[in-house]
């Protein structure tokens, strides 16, 4: 797994593609975000909730202007 | 039969009264020893280690429950649990068998923004419940602690809040010598302006600090709340004797935070209480090498394939977590095993595909395929795969 250590933190998408009922295309939505820790194959998966605090580390390093990594589609 | 009456029972030496008896028949003593639920602290005895017992990591990596940070000394510390034996005079009669140590692999340096430091985050929703009057001078909660050195100075500590106006009451501690276990003790009162809400974030923490650097200190008043500021008020000045000596040692068990005046016993719990306990804010549910026959295989749980490429697995949490946690995964090619019918699939990874404080959809996905539909197992295997869920403050 090829996992950028610079940014740490990497935007996950769902993993779920499809069309809804309607059969409209499901845009994939953000559902995580992916945090590297420091040796090859160690992550954290974030979920997007505002008490977790690993939630909230990601949030500080946004807002001190930095940019989390796409997932490729 | 006979009725003793008095107003007060005291020692000969003492200032005050061991029990003091009111009109209303009843009585308030100052008991020190085997008193139930009252240390605020979870893991204070460093029993638990659920992620490992040796990292290097900045925050959580060993002892449960234990942030372990440090920046800009120069050299990157070992935080660890360590076995403690009969030769470590005042801890081992006093019952604890571990410690957390953080150790140097040799001297550091001290810049100005450099530290090094022990933390414990406690929820605010146990402190508003705790019974302490917190915003009462005359309520009291009481610290206790044991500290090892290798090099002594006067350290320092301090218990800091979240609500409301940040306030943080900062003490010194000293050892009573070079490698010697000292036990630490601070009665602290409440302060009209402590808030704690009914809430799960962070309340108060309790920091026990090796080496701070100038950046952060050099302008407070120590035994007294005083206001949070980012920055200079944390402690007075750090000499750097400790940290620059050598491989530097600093070793920490005993941490007891109770309600009351008086420091009392520790309050030992079993190592299921405290895991227990522990869980609530992490939990390794599968590490490669549980297995004793297969060493690299531990068991995830029954899934399935929903598609020739990915599958789900449902993980129920021992207790409800704090709040939703993050899903804590070492991962690679060939980490995992979905064995299924006769066959089997190895994924190389796994996401939570949904997730709550008690429940996570785990999915595993990317590596060889298998057949959809299939219901099976679903497995690490190798010794290094991971999967915890960390929900710590």
């Amino acid at each position: 797994m090829t996992f950028p250590t610079n940014p740490i933190y990497k935007i996950l998408k769902e993993r779920a593609a499809g069309k809804d009922p309607d059969g409209n295309v499901i845009t994939p939505q953000v559902t995580a975000i992916i945090k590297y820790l420091g040796t090859e194959g160690h992550y954290l998966e974030i979920p997007l909730n505002k008490d977790n605090t690993d939630y909230q580390e990601y949030l500080l390093w946004v807002a001190e202007g930095n940019t989390a990594a796409e997932e490729a589609d | 039969m006979s009725i003793l009456k008095v107003d007060g029972i005291r020692s000969n030496s003492a200032t005050s009264d061991a029990i003091t008896l009111a009109s209303d028949g009843t009585c308030t003593a100052n008991i020190t020893n085997n008193l139930s639920n009252r240390n605020l602290i979870i893991n204070g005895d460093m029993q638990v280690a659920q992620r490992g017992t040796s990292s290097t990591a900045y925050g959580y990596g060993s002892v449960d429950r234990w942030k372990n940070t440090h920046s800009g000394i120069g050299v990157t510390p070992t935080h660890s649990q360590q076995t403690a034996t009969s030769s470590d005079t005042g801890i081992w009669e006093a019952g604890f068998r571990h410690y957390l140590r953080f150790a140097l692999p040799s001297a550091g340096t001290a810049s100005a923004a450099s530290w090094l430091s022990f933390t414990q985050f406690i929820e605010a929703q146990d402190i508003a419940s705790s019974g302490w009057n917190y915003t009462s001078t005359s309520s009291y909660i009481t610290v206790s602690f044991w500290i090892r050195v290798s090099t002594n100075q006067t350290f320092y500590a301090n218990l800091g809040t979240r609500d409301g106006t940040r306030k943080r009451f900062s003490f010194a501690i000293t050892a009573s010598g070079n490698n010697t276990w000292t036990k630490i003790t601070k009665t602290i009162p409440g302060h009209a302006d402590l808030q704690f809400d009914a809430n799960n974030d962070r309340g108060l923490d309790i920091q026990i600090t090796p080496h701070y650097g100038t950046d952060f200190t050099g302008n407070t008043t120590l035994d007294s709340w005083v206001d949070h500021q980012s920055g200079t008020n944390a402690y007075p000045d750090y000499a750097t004797t400790w940290l620059t000596a050598g491989a530097s040692t600093f070793d920490l068990t005993g941490v007891q935070v109770e309600v009351g005046s008086v420091a009392t016993d520790f309050e030992h719990r079993s190592f299921a209480q405290e895991l227990a306990l522990c869980q609530r804010y992490f939990y390794m549910h599968a590490s490669g090498g549980f297995d004793l026959v297969n060493t690299d295989r531990c068991p995830i749980g029954l899934g399935y394939g929903y598609t020739s490429t990915s599958g789900f697995v449902m993980i129920t949490f021992p207790t409800q977590m704090r709040t939703d946690p993050s899903l804590y995964k070492v991962v690679g090619t060939d980490y995992f095993n979905f064995a299924y019918n006769g066959n089997n699939g190895f994924p190389n990874d796994i996401s939570a595909n949904r997730m709550s404080s008690q429940v996570c959809e785990l999915s595993f996905h990317t590596g060889s395929s298998w057949d959809q539909n299939a219901a099976g197992m679903f497995r690490t295997y190798n010794t290094a795969a991971r999967v915890g869920f960390d929900a710590e403050l």
